[in-house]
């Protein structure tokens, strides 16, 4: 009997259903676990409880890393669009990211501007630059390409730490007091903060999804597959390799708008190389070419870098670099990419076996 | 009389593409083997598994009787193989001397080879000092074959010589082919099947990456269907 | 004819950029902005060439070659002004080397399951850090000998003999853990033979024994000898250390990974990453002052002209009526010295020979029986020395600090980039073009435009003129992808 309908949607989504609910409920569940207490006044009691309690103590930091992990997941998401999906290698994401942060920061701090008028014009800026970036640097190709892009990412880099422009970008302190809209503080309101964020990440999944899966994204995949094929085929592959980068900067600089808000600045950081390097092992640990991967890996990397910077200090940075390499070295394909190649492997082997018990081994096989 | 080289059931895969799916040859000392088969049928690709430059992931290659699968490519070309890739791959930025000097696997190698390799092609002498890209089509052919004369090769694996060149070239390349086969063997690869019948004492045909035929080149000439069959070719 | 396009566009360019420093600034301070764009351009050489060498003959774009330009300058500024720190710790490396030289050859004991490298490896690292822990680095890196040939203080900040010579065992320890790891990860070659890396593994034992032995002696012995030979060991010791580190990244983040590019370009960069970390970690955070150059450039005075100051050994030289620092013609005169030597590598010697052909085609050079990755990894080690060597020269310059390596890996980049990656000719033409630039850049920032309709001079910090030297990089790529003098696709 063949499902249809509802019943044959919930089969095949229950999965992601069954997370998307548990982080609706982890804010009120943290509460529970790791609020504190003594910080709710006593004649508060049922639902209001809950979500009081989510306000305070270690509830409060952990929706924070989750909030962090939301906003570092869609920026290498958006690296996986180009690094994974299209075989782009590009150093210099980290400009994109930045480039968000400072453009709302600019306009909410110094133009007085409101965050959602100012997250509008990031929309424009971003897609300008990622255009100009992109028609410049996508005029060469392979590692050639990586280099060009790191040099832009500098060049923002230089720009964010030069002395000329303290009085608006801080310089090497950063920019800071770049607040969101009050009811959505995250000092104030960390639920809240942490709903817009996964309604965010939630977005912004479902439109790579759908880019990805879309003929546009097929024409990707074959570019990073043969990039010479799919040129015979006919396809103009610059303009699908600027469509590629184009979505990966808008998204990355939402990404950075986003980080900036709650974290009530910027700090010339989010355009360094570290940066890069950041998105590069969330998506290598996660595994490049899926879109699971790339949240997996931000949600571990976070988790690594909090670990490494508790247990050693000063010295995690050092340390992160070197779990980097091995990494590369040991996970080339990421987490989810070799889980899946061994279970396709095992799906063969089993299909096999399946195929010759049916068929009683009529046929000889070859050893 | 043992087989100088021996190719035994070779698997060649090139990224996930199964290329060879089976070729075996078997190359006699002192002869020149033809080996067959339309474009794309996996010609260069067992020349260059022969070699190690994709080598083979099941199957055995044996030359001087000892197995050489799994060796680096280099170590294997010092055994005494020379190849002549197909587009006469030779080094443009160097000039003709260099060409052959980076050939040499002992010092005075070229020396010692110099007259051999000027009797064949004396064009090379002329042309010493000039750098390789300046060279015309027919010349870089020459260059090829000559820089895989200069250290002491027992095999030559020469892959599509006469591609592109005139009809009277072919001739004089044929002509030195024929010479240089009495001092070192010869595995050939070339689409022209006039001239490959003509020189090739023996030949293995292969289609789709396997080997489907081989034997006496003058029994093949007898079987013209085969020949149409396989090569598309007409005598 | 192409060749001949490329070289009218570069007289025109270079031409260009003089003619408009001149029309800018008149005679006097063009001319001096030149000279220091030379200097620049002597250094974005020495690190341009080895990445420009290294892409063109394995395809492979390293980006941490800024990393061996900066570990170039701190090793150099090291064995300089504070051997003793060199004395306290290269035996510590000496002997890991000893372990894991011997402990590869140990390597066919180990039985083969799939684990037990893991857990070798963990054990290693262990024993590693075991090893080193509560090594005094900090009193030793902040240790400054006040004057050449001065008092020696007394051997304070030093650990005694006998808890080194412990440590010495236990890193030799952990070297043996190690070496069949290492051995199986560098499988691809055949090993040397029996007795060479027998000798290799006593030599280097006794080296570091006899540094350890003889520290204090040592120590006194190099701090008294002069400047001059003081910095020529920099020099040498820089530029080994360069070579040494390029043949190891060769060895174990670049050979096991040939026909992926993408892993080891994303390997070269993190270790851009970890190796700034590291040497920050090392030597601190903060950067230290201009070295001391040699006698040669040192007598504060002012020469009337060349010959004058062979013989005054003055600081500076009268440049039209300006003074301009003698120690920079010597950077210019390194930078030369090296493009030519270079060159003639290139042209005349059979590894240039190879390296030329390897250029357009690896394989076929593999195919005439040439160990074609014994040749990339002499070529990496080499360009990374140059890189080394250069940031010695640069550290009485521009003295030595952690961001040096990415700043100048960035110019050089442009310039490759400028000139056309993967030729020789191409990165010193690059590296001119920039250095020109840079330094009309920099002057005119500093001295301000006078913009009409303005009332001050618009003017602006040195980062502005870096920064804008990526928009130069931009315009060549809008112009002409492959650079000036560089190869079509
Ligand atoms: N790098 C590659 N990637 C994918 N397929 C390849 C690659 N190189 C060769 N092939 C395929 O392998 C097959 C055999 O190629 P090969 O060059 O050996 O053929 P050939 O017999 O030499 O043909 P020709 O006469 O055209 O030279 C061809 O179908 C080709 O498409
Ligand atoms: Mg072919």
């Amino acid at each position: 009997m063949e499902k249809t309908g509802f019943p044959l949607w919930l089969r095949r989504h229950w999965p992601g259903l069954v997370i998307l609910t548990l982080m609706s409920l982890f804010p009120f569940l943290a509460g529970l676990a790791m609020g504190d207490p003594a910080a709710v006044p006593p004649e508060i009691q049922g639902v209001g409880r809950v979500l009081a309690l989510a306000e305070t103590g270690r509830a409060k930091f952990w929706q924070g890393m989750v909030i962090q992990m939301f906003i570092l997941a869609v920026f290498a998401m958006s690296y996986d669009l180009l690094l994974g999906y299209t075989g782009v290698i590009s150093f210099g994401h980290a400009m994109f990211f930045g480039t968000g942060g400072y453009v709302v920061g600019l306009l909410v701090k110094h133009a007085g501007w409101s965050a959602g008028a100012a997250v509008g014009v990031l929309l424009l800026v971003a897609l300008l630059q990622s255009l100009m970036v992109g028609a410049l640097s996508l005029r060469v190709k392979g590692v050639y390409l990586a280099m060009v892009t790191l040099a832009f990412a500098e060049f923002f880099y230089i720009l964010a730490e030069a002395t000329d422009f303290r009085q608006y970008t801080g310089a090497d302190d950063g920019l800071h007091g770049i607040y969101p809209p009050p009811f959505l503080s995250p000092t104030d309101h960390r639920t809240r903060f942490y709903f817009l964020a996964l309604v965010f990440f939630l977005t912004m999944y479902l439109a790579a999804r759908r880019l990805v899966n879309s003929p546009t994204g097929r024409v990707m995949v074959a570019i990073r597959e043969n990039e010479a094929r799919a040129a015979m085929l006919g396809y103009n592959t610059f303009v699908y390799k600027l469509v590629a980068l184009v979505a990966a900067g808008v998204m990355a600089a939402l990404a950075g708008a986003l980080n900036a808000f709650f974290n009530l600045g910027v700090t010339p950081s989010v355009l360094s190389v570290a940066t890069t390097i950041d998105v590069l092992a969330m998506t290598i640990v996660g595994g490049a070419g899926t879109l699971t991967g790339p949240v997996l890996g931000a949600a571990i990397v976070h988790l690594l870098g909090y670990w490494l910077n508790r247990l050693f200090g000063q010295t995690w940075v050092l340390l992160f670099g070197v779990t980097f390499i091995l990494i590369v070295v040991f996970l080339p394909y990421g987490i989810v990419g070799t889980v899946q190649a061994r279970s396709w492997r095992w799906r063969a082997v089993w299909r096999e076996r399946w195929r010759r018990i049916k068929e009683g081994r009529k046929f000889p096989l070859p050893s | 009389m043992a087989a100088l080289l021996e190719v035994q059931d070779i698997h060649t895969f090139i990224g996930q593409f199964h290329i060879l799916q089976g070729v075996s040859l078997e190359v006699p000392e002192g002869s020149i083997t033809a080996l067959l088969g339309r474009n794309g049928a996996g010609k260069t690709t067992t020349l260059k598994s022969i070699l190690g430059l994709t080598p083979p992931r099941e199957g055995k290659v044996i030359f001087l009787g000892e197995e050489i699968g799994g060796r680096r490519a280099y170590e294997i070309a010092a055994m005494g193989i020379g190849y002549v890739p197909e587009y006469r791959a030779i080094f443009t930025g160097l000039t003709v001397e260099e060409n052959l000097r980076i050939a040499e696997r002992r010092k005075g190698d070229l020396k010692r080879k110099a007259d051999f390799i000027f009797t064949l092609f004396p064009d090379l002498k002329r042309l010493y000092r000039l750098p390789g890209g300046q060279l015309s089509g027919g010349q870089q052919q020459m260059l090829a074959i000559a820089r895989a004369l200069v250290p002491d090769n027992r095999l030559l694996l020469i892959d599509e010589p006469s591609e592109g060149l005139a009809p009277i070239l072919i001739q004089e390349l044929m002509g030195a082919i024929r010479r240089l086969s009495a001092e070192v063997t010869v595995l050939l690869v070339d689409q022209n099947f006039q001239m490959t019948s003509r020189l090739a004492d023996r030949y293995f045909m292969i289609e789709d990456g396997r080997t489907v035929r081989s034997g006496a080149m003058a029994d093949l000439l007898n079987e013209p269907d085969v020949i149409r069959r396989y090569l598309g070719a007409v005598i | 004819m192409k060749r001949y396009r490329a070289f009218t566009a570069f007289i025109l360019i270079v031409g260009a950029l003089v003619a408009l420093g001149y029309g800018l600034f008149g005679p006097q301070k063009a001319t001096a902005a030149l000279l220091s764009g030379l200097t620049l351009a002597s250094l974005y050489f020495l690190l341009g060439a080895g990445l420009s060498l290294i892409f063109g003959l394995m395809d492979v774009l390293n980006f941490a070659h800024g990393v061996l330009f900066m570990v170039g300058a701190y090793v150099g500024y090291t064995v300089f002004g504070n051997p003793r720190l060199i004395l306290n710790t290269a035996p510590l490396f000496l002997a890991l080397a000893v372990g894991i030289i011997a402990g590869s050859r140990l390597a066919p004991l180990i039985p083969n399951r799939r684990f037990i490298p893991y857990l070798l490896a963990l054990a290693g690292v262990g024993v590693t850090l075991w090893g080193i822990r509560g090594f005094p680095l900090r009193p030793l890196v902040a240790f400054e000998p006040t004057t050449a040939g001065g008092a020696i203080p007394t051997a304070l900040a030093q650990e005694p003999l006998s808890r080194m010579l412990l440590r010495l065992g236990q890193l030799a320890l952990a070297g043996l853990l190690l070496g069949p790891v290492a051995a199986r990860w560098g499988r691809e070659d055949r090993r040397a033979a029996p007795w060479r890396s027998l000798a290799l593994g006593v030599g280097l034992t006794l080296l570091a024994v006899l540094l350890l032995l003889g520290r204090d002696p040592l120590e006194r012995f190099l701090l008294g000898l002069s400047v001059d030979v003081r910095f020529f060991l920099a020099l040498v010791a820089g530029a080994a250390t360069g070579a040494a580190l390029g043949a190891l990244i060769e060895t174990t983040l670049i050979r096991p990974f040939y026909g992926r590019p993408i892993t080891q370009i994303v390997l070269t960069l993190g270790l851009m990453f970890a190796g700034a970390e590291l040497v920050k970690f090392i030597w601190g955070k903060e950067g230290r002052p201009p070295m001391a150059v040699p006698s040669l450039f040192a007598q504060s005075c002012r020469s009337p002209n060349l010959l004058a100051w062979l013989t005054e050994r003055c600081s500076s030289i009268d440049v039209l009526g300006r003074a301009f620092p003698t120690y920079r013609l010597f950077i210019i005169a390194v930078g030369l010295l090296i493009l030519v030597g270079v060159a003639l590598l290139l042209k005349y010697s059979r590894l240039g020979m190879i390296v030329r052909a390897g250029v357009q085609d690896s394989a076929m050079v593999e195919a005439l029986g040439i160990n074609v990755r014994r040749v990339f990894m002499a070529v990496f080690a080499l360009g990374s020395a140059l890189a080394a060597l250069g940031g010695v020269v640069a550290a009485p310059f521009v003295g030595v600090y952690p961001e040096m390596g990415s700043i100048f890996q960035l110019q050089a980049f442009i310039a490759v980039v400028i000139g056309g990656m993967g030729s020789y000719t191409g990165t010193a033409v690059g590296a001119l073009v920039l250095g020109l630039a840079r330094a009309l850049g920099d002057t005119l920032v500093t001295t301000g435009i006078a913009l009409p309709g303005m009332a001050q001079a618009l003017r602006a910090s040195p980062a502005v003129a870096r920064a804008s030297t990526v928009l130069m990089m931009a315009v060549v790529l809008l112009v002409r992808p492959a650079g000036i003098f560089g190869r079509k696709e």
